[in-house]
């Protein structure tokens, strides 16, 4: 076996949200019981991207309770108001916001009624831990589920609607010129190869990735994020190959198409960068797909950096490697040793 | 012609009646309501079925009933103890292994067979253990984390 070891970085920019004028917009009830157990009603849809946990923590952190005080009814079309989908890495940066402004209303209107109920001006109070407070203090004055009690009791509901429109302007038609994102996500990845000059048989054995999350919400989660979505570009940079002749799939089963297994993703080293992003919750931005863009040049450059031939085709599959090198050898311009 | 067969199952047995050609999986889930295993690819592809086979972790889309009689099956309904996860499952949890959620319980088994038989295992035995259940969401990273963890965790508790 003869094999050659190189390494690769990757960068890239991405749009989050939808961008070029396209409706983006997130929504979200809030409502509070008497024993301060809260409910989101959020229309994002929770597919393992962890958008359930961000509104969790966005609500609880923005009404000042604890995360186990909220419960979240999601992607029910039955009893929640509509998030648009979870794609384009928008779900927290817009949903996010459309949960935190229906945080922040309840949170007026708890304050509203505690100041009425302690007789204290609404600014000297704060929310904290879920207990009404003096400002700079932690000292509890009245529970949130007692004030939420006052407002039935008067008639009101301790409920709030929170919204948010992160549409935006499309570009010239002319001239393409434009912001056509409301923001931006930036990650950069350092990949180290081996390959296999006999066969052409790349292995991915490390990724570095730094990822712009804006502030991590949940760093877990965050990590969660980058580590799929580096494993879906490397499935994308050396498996994953949709073969169609004919109109025909002949890679219609995970048999023929290759998806990443354990022994085939590397450690992947996470460093959050965190710049936060005034228009998302808490500073926080998309990272999902941003994380998957630059893990096939990261490799490809890594091939080059190993063997001195550019690949142009994905996956880079063993027999493309191969012949690649076939061909270079032929010209001369590459050499065993 | 639908047969009756007793099925050994999580320590007990339960009689049902199926086709000879049906999976222990669809058995599993339809009849016996255990749906726990998910039918992912139903090819021995995803791993998302995986069941313990006289202690051998088996993708059960690829069993027939008949092969599955005077057998012990264990299936992820059976890993908690009196409400309590097992140290695998926590651990997938702490650990942030669990995303979209739908590799996990066939996870959960491969990795729990390994332990069964390799109470110390190394990153590359996790990996291997777990090569043949395919997760989308995670990159694995945090699965394997979750093993090596419950490993440590079900080792202090052994001694």
């Amino acid at each position: 076996m003869a094999i050659r070891k190189g390494l690769g970085i990757g960068s890239m920019y991405y749009g989050i949200g939808y961008g070029f004028s396209r409706a983006d917009i997130g929504s979200a009830e809030i409502e509070m019981a008497e024993d301060g157990t809260t409910t989101v009603y959020s229309g994002a849809c929770d597919m393992g991207q962890g958008v359930m946990t961000v509104v969790t923590q966005v609500a609880a952190e923005e009404l000042g309770i604890e995360p186990e005080q909220i419960r979240v009814v999601a992607a029910d079309t039955g009893s929640t108001p509509d998030a648009g989908p979870t794609s384009g890495s928008r779900a927290t940066f817009v949903q996010g916001v459309a949960v935190q402004n229906a945080a922040r209303e309840l949170r007026e209107e708890i304050l509203d009624m505690a100041s009425r109920m302690l007789e204290c001006p609404r600014e000297n109070l704060d929310v904290h831990r879920g207990e009404v407070c003096e400002v700079g203090t932690d000292r509890p004055m009245v529970s949130v589920g007692k004030v939420a009690h006052q407002l039935h009791f008067h008639g009101r509901r301790a409920a709030a609607w929170g919204w948010h429109d992160n549409t935006t302007q499309d570009v010239d038609p002319e001239t393409s010129q434009g912001d056509a994102y409301a923001t931006y996500g930036w990650a950069t990845q350092l990949a180290e190869v081996e390959v296999d000059t006999e066969t052409g048989r790349v292995r991915l054995t490390k990724l570095v990735s730094a990822t712009d999350a804006g502030k991590a919400i949940n760093p877990v989660a965050v990590e969660g994020q980058i580590e799929g979505g580096a494993a879906m570009g490397l499935g994308y940079g050396l498996y994953e190959q949709h073969i169609l002749e004919n109109g025909v799939p002949r890679t219609a089963s995970l048999a023929f198409y290759l998806v990443p297994t354990a022994m085939d993703v590397p450690d992947i080293e996470c460093e959050i960068v965190e710049v936060p992003d005034p228009r998302g919750p808490f500073g926080a931005k998309g990272v999902a797909e941003p994380a998957t863009i630059p893990t096939t040049p990261a490799i490809l450059n890594a091939i080059y950096d190993a063997i001195g031939i550019r690949i142009t085709e994905t996956p880079i599959t063993p027999e493309r490697v191969f012949f690649a090198i076939q061909e270079a050898k032929s010209r001369g311009e590459f050499s065993d040793d | 012609m639908k047969q009756r067969y007793a099925l050994r199952v999580n320590g007990g047995t339960r009689e049902t009646e199926a086709e000879p050609h049906e999976s222990l999986l669809d058995v599993l889930r339809e009849n016996l309501r255990l749906t726990g295993s998910k039918k992912g690819c139903n090819e021995a592809e995803c791993g998302s079925c995986t069941v313990l086979l006289d202690g051998r972790p088996v993708v059960s889309c690829l069993v027939l009933v008949p092969d599955a009689v005077d057998r012990e099956i264990v299936t992820i309904e059976a890993l908690a103890e009196d409400g309590e996860p097992h140290p695998v499952q926590r651990q997938m949890v702490e650990q942030g292994g669990v995303q979209c959620g739908y590799c996990t319980p066939g996870m959960i088994m491969s990795a729990y067979a390994l332990l069964q038989e390799n109470p110390d295992p190394t990153d590359e035995e996790i990996r291997f253990a777990i090569s043949g259940n395919i997760c989308r969401c995670t990159g694995y990273g945090k699965i394997v984390k979750a093993v090596r963890a419950a490993a440590e965790e079900m080792g202090n508790e052994g001694t």
